[in-house]
């Protein structure tokens, strides 16, 4: 089991850049959806 | 007008607009000698040390000082909005880009040919032997520099920060030609001295590449 | 609810790939001689090279399709895939240095292929860099898109520069080198972890696209806002330029 460690570190590594990546754009598309959807229906509801 | 004429009436003015101000080339070569200076400080070479590291000196302080000449290229136009004017001029962008090329090409040039004989001076390293050859080595190598840094010169001239984008741009670009420039100034500084074919060769090739794409895209960087 | 759809089911089928792809990584592909377990970083280090360097190929693709066409999406597609590419190839300068110190006692080397990838990375950082300091957006598509070409024709040169600079004055070279042969078990086991991570690559490049095309569509429909708005007023309340990015 030689160099477990590193192997374990660079899985997390991967996995943890991945996450922060994806996470930050899911929540950034999500904001944008709800954005979009409101923005809208300010359109067709008129002043 | 046919491109060519129009591209040295954009040297000439840019010439002209140099001599009546005197800010740059001035400024660049103080900029330069300071870094070659610092290098001394830094390292503190003996002579076979300055030998060696000297063409990558050489080349850094060039790179570092053409960063700061090539900006105002572009740059300057926006104040009084020139580049509008130029513009409208019946001519074609390339004509544009490419007298400014030439402009600073000749710019770096004379700070080439003050800094040489400088750093020779400073740090014994003989180089009368190999002028001819070293005249054209350090050519190319400008020349890829010029071609390159105009086009950025003209990217960021619409951006914010520009002073410190144009170089975050273009030395990371330059990083092929830094190396063929050094290795092919290094070769000639060596005791049996010899151009390098192949670096001349790629300095050549990087060059033309640069210089084509400039050509096709110049109307992208000139346009409204 | 069609896209939903594809969405989902894409999803499903690179969801089965990486965890086919971990368990081939981790169990099928066989161990090599010399270094052990910790090779199988590899399985992750490659693939993500690879899928950075599609990713910057996508984008050059995208950036000289917009400066033909002057379509937007084309911008929207070079910034997403310019960025996703960035992140890949954080995950290659990551994963490197842990299999690389173990092994060779060396954090990092500058032979051709790193020193190349690295500055790669550094290119395109600054062309999102130059997208950050222009405010108009399709003054930043075309200058971007400009700057991005240069880039990339940067790229073989890059590499042949190094190459021929450490034939002459050479540095360790991890990996095996360009010319090391590979079993065929591994080679099949990373080719499945090629196509899984391409496939995350993918996904996540759609995404950042959206987040583009969506930010685009903001703008609109507020200028619309706007004008209606103001139609109906005596004076406008606020100036309907978008906010700079």
């Amino acid at each position: 089991m030689k160099n477990l460690n590193s192997l374990f570190a660079a899985w997390i590594a991967v996995w943890a850049v991945f996450f922060v990546y994806e996470i930050a754009l899911a929540r950034r598309l999500a904001r944008l959806r709800e954005e979009v959807d409101s923005l809208k229906q300010r359109l067709r509801g008129g002043s | 007008m046919s491109d060519a004429r129009a591209a040295l009436i954009i040297l000439a003015k840019e010439l002209r607009l140099e001599l009546r101000t005197r800010e740059l080339v001035g400024a660049t070569i103080v900029f330069a000698l300071v870094v070659v200076v610092l290098f001394n400080f830094a390292f503190d070479p003996t002579a076979s040390e300055a030998r060696r590291f000297g063409p990558g000196l050489l080349w850094i302080a060039f790179l570092f000082a053409g960063s700061l000449l090539l900006n105002p290229s572009f740059a300057r136009e926006n104040q009084n909005d020139t580049l509008d004017a130029l513009r409208l001029a019946p001519v074609s962008p390339f004509a544009i880009v490419a007298g400014k090329m030439l402009a600073n090409f000749l710019f770096m040039s004379l700070v080439e040919f003050v800094l040489i004989p400088v750093f020779s001076v400073l740090y014994n390293v003989s180089l009368l032997s190999v002028v001819g050859r070293l005249i054209l080595v350090v050519a190319l190598g400008t020349a890829g520099l010029v071609v390159t840094g105009t086009v950025f010169s003209a990217i960021s001239a619409h951006a914010r920060m520009r002073e410190l984008l144009l170089p975050l741009l273009l030395l990371p670009l330059l990083a092929p030609l830094l190396i063929a420039s050094v290795e092919a100034t290094a070769s000639l500084m060596q005791d049996p001295s010899a151009l390098d074919r192949t670096w001349v060769t790629f300095l050549a090739g990087f060059d033309i590449v640069f210089l084509t794409a400039s050509w096709l895209l110049s109307g992208f960087l000139v346009e409204e | 609810m069609r896209k939903f759809k594809i969405h989902a089911a894409a999803s499903l089928l690179v969801g089965a790939l990486v965890i086919l792809s971990g368990y081939a990584a981790l169990f099928i592909a066989p161990e090599e001689r010399t270094m052990g377990l910790i090779q199988r970083i590899f399985y992750m280090h490659l693939p993500a090279w690879i899928s950075m360097f599609t990713a910057f190929t996508v984008a050059v693709v995208a950036n000289i399709a917009y400066l033909r066409s002057r379509r937007l999406k084309w911008d929207w597609l070079g910034v997403a895939s310019v960025e996703v590419g960035i992140v890949c190839g954080t995950i290659g300068l990551i994963t490197g240095p842990i299999w690389a110190h173990p092994v060779w006692g060396v954090w990092w080397t500058w032979d051709a292929r790193l020193t190349t990838t690295f500055i790669l990375w550094l290119l395109y950082i600054s062309y999102l860099l130059l997208r950050h300091l222009v405010d108009s957006p399709e003054r930043r598509a075309q200058l971007s898109a400009v700057y991005g070409i240069f880039a990339y024709l940067d790229v073989p040169l890059v590499y042949v520069s190094n190459r021929l600079w450490r034939t002459t004055h050479p540095q360790p070279v991890f990996f095996g080198g360009a010319n090391s042969g590979i079993d065929p078990t591994m080679s099949k086991v990373a080719s499945l972890c090629i196509y899984a991570f391409l496939g995350v690559m993918i996904l996540v490049l759609v995404q950042r696209y959206t987040v583009e095309r969506l930010s685009h569509e903001i703008e609109d429909l507020r200028v619309q806002l706007d004008s209606r708005d103001s139609d109906q007023s005596v004076a406008p309340r606020y100036s309907s330029e978008g906010r700079a990015r």
